[in-house]
């Protein structure tokens, strides 16, 4: 078994040399994944810097959907589903049913087809604020614009906000989903596959505000494209079988992989 | 020429075998036979409802004649020594009983159907599925002898309980005023929502579990209770097929007639008061159609029949025109 950690600090670029050593967002500690007898995810460790972008990258069926949907606990709404181990988010187990109630305040997700709500523009963005948040229309009013700026929507649905969200094109869509998911301000935003069902300008829109999003948070992203994991991500993870393979930093992973397997794959020897 | 058309489609998916002359000709034939035969089972249908609406009105002319059409809707005289009638009675009696019946079932149908389809762990779904689903096999007139011999006298046990808590309301306890009988309007609406429970929560169920996992999960990945879920998010996404649904039931609890006659009471005299016997325009006919002796009576229950189906009629024009000022409602632009 390979228990792979973050490579040493000073070999990142962007960080100074003195600097202290970065507490991880997130932590994840021989975590095991079952669905029913099938063991989808194998003991495995990594950590996640806050304000990056990570990407899991990996062939069908290897498990990073299913390690994305242990970090917000969605796997919870079926039965026979479980995980063992601990992920820490900032110090605390995410797994222990006590940190459920806050937990998907603080990690968002986005899914690989667009799911906006069958409501308005405006609706999409107001309920999930309104979950955790009572506002004055005004101040809703001036959070829904925020979102849809920052999601660099607002343009093209200014005069429409009250339109139903389903008449939105498929890259539309998909921001607002984004929009939606970073209005409630979460610590860290976990992306399915969020472009797979988009055409290459609407994927550069999305990448460009993930780009953007790392202010404010901790992004994650599984995907099936290896030139947008190389793109958009500072982080990258291999993974096969269940297993963590490799993580390192993307040039490093993509240049000079350490990892036979990891090197097969990424010059599309198998996978 | 369609049958043309789609000769040509199949030959072309088919190109590389080709077909022997006498097959074709006798697909080209088959096809035509069937496009008839489509065509006539359709024209069929519409030629026996308007046969039905015109056989109703013919038949109900002579009380149409006597009494008008306004002043029979309005008329609350139902008299058979005196040969006056008036639907009055029996039109309320008929929009109350599905009233409370769909008061009772829609939300029960509602939390039937999420259960199923939301909350219930697998091993259960189906069983309960399938015990609501019977709910519809049982025969209605086995509801009404259910309702006369077991329910109503069992009812009559708690009526006079409602009498003083409801009854004790100023305004609305008017509506729950009267003796213990047991039988009347509200049982009559109960166990029509007995019986229309099965038809819309299984529509409700149906288009709950189609709901694409990716939306729910979606919602429930922002932190939705399943409650938000079902309110905010299913019930939107499925919401002409959930209307479509109730009406359904409305329909149904509308033109039933054994039960309700079993239960209801049957007096022709409208009375305030749900715990006071009634009549629905079914019932009535159920009740009196071997007794109508004069032509003119006989006349008038047709008539009230004509009525009924008018009051379907509505019923289904609403839905209709609900479901389109929901649609342009969801398109308007600000």
């Amino acid at each position: 078994m390979l228990n792979v950690s973050l490579p040493p600090k000073p070999s990142n670029p962007a960080a100074g040399d003195n600097e202290q050593p970065c507490p991880a967002k997130l932590a994840v500690r021989n975590l095991n994944f079952f669905y029913g007898k099938f063991q989808a995810i194998k003991n495995i460790n990594v950590e996640i810097r806050p304000n990056t972008v990570t990407a899991f990258i990996g062939p069908s069926g290897c498990g990073k959907s299913t390690l994305l949907r242990v970090f917000n606990r969605i796997y919870d709404m079926y039965p026979g589903q479980r995980a063992e181990g601990e992920v820490l988010l900032d110090g605390e187990n995410i797994l222990d049913p006590s940190s459920f109630p806050k937990l998907r305040a603080k990690v968002g997700m986005v899914f690989q087809k667009p799911t906006p709500f069958p409501m308005s523009i405006y609706e999409n963005i107001a309920f999930g604020i309104r979950l955790y948040e009572k506002l004055n229309r005004s101040e809703m009013d001036d959070r829904v614009r925020h979102a849809l700026i920052g999601a660099g929507l607002w343009h093209e649905v200014e005069g429409k906000l009250n339109q139903s969200a389903l008449r939105l094109s498929g890259g539309q869509q998909q921001r607002l989903c984004i929009a939606r998911a970073l209005a409630i301000q979460p610590e860290i935003l976990l992306l399915d596959e969020p472009c797979s069902a988009l055409d290459p300008i609407s994927t550069a829109k999305i990448e460009e505000l993930m780009y953007r999003s790392k202010e404010d948070c901790t992004l994650i992203i599984v995907t099936h494209n290896m030139q947008q994991a190389a793109r958009a991500s500072e982080f990258t993870a291999f993974m096969l079988s269940g297993e963590l393979i490799e993580v390192s930093e993307t040039t490093q992973i993509f240049t000079n992989p350490s990892d036979k397997r990891t090197e097969d794959y990424i010059t599309g020897r198998f996978g | 020429m369609s049958s043309l058309d789609t000769a040509a489609r199949i030959d072309k998916g088919s190109a590389p075998i080709k077909p022997k002359a006498g097959e074709r000709i006798w697909r080209l034939t088959g096809d035509s036979l069937f496009h008839t035969a489509a065509r006539f089972a359709a024209f069929l249908a519409v030629a026996v409802l308007f046969a039905t609406v015109i056989a109703v009105a013919v038949d109900s002319w002579p009380a149409i004649k006597t009494f008008g059409v306004w002043s029979f809707l309005k008329s609350s005289q139902w008299d058979p020594v005196t040969n006056a009638f008036g639907a009055f009675p029996f039109i309320i009696g008929t929009l109350v009983s599905s009233a409370i019946a769909m008061v009772l079932a829609v939300p029960i149908s509602f939390g039937t159907a999420l259960f199923i389809a939301e909350i219930a762990p697998s091993w259960i779904k189906r069983p309960i599925a399938g015990a609501v689903e019977l709910l519809a096999a049982i025969p209605s007139i086995v509801y009404g002898l259910w309702g006369l011999v077991v329910f109503a006298p069992a009812f009559a046990q708690i009526e006079p309980g409602i009498n003083s808590t409801l009854g004790a309301i100023p305004g609305v306890g008017l509506l729950f005023q009267g003796p213990p009988m047991g039988i009347g309007m509200l049982s009559a609406g109960i166990i029509l929502a007995i019986m229309i429970l099965p038809y819309i929560s299984s529509v409700m169920r149906d288009v709950f579990m189609a709901v694409p996992w990716s939306l729910r999960e979606s919602a429930y990945a922002m932190g939705c209770t399943t409650w938000e879920v079902a309110w905010h998010i299913m019930l939107p996404y499925t919401r002409s097929a959930v209307i479509g649904g109730i009406f359904l039931g409305l329909g149904r609890a509308l033109g039933e007639t054994m039960a309700v006659t079993f239960v209801i009471g049957n007096s022709n005299v409208l009375s305030a008061s749900l715990l006071m016997p009634g009549a629905t325009i079914p019932s009535v006919l159920a009740n009196e159609f071997t007794e109508a002796t004069s032509k003119l009576y006989l006349s008038s229950l047709i008539y009230l029949g004509l009525i009924l189906i008018g009051v379907t009629l509505a019923v289904r024009l609403l839905a209709v025109l609900l479901l389109r000022r929901l649609a342009s409602r969801e398109g308007a632009s600000t």
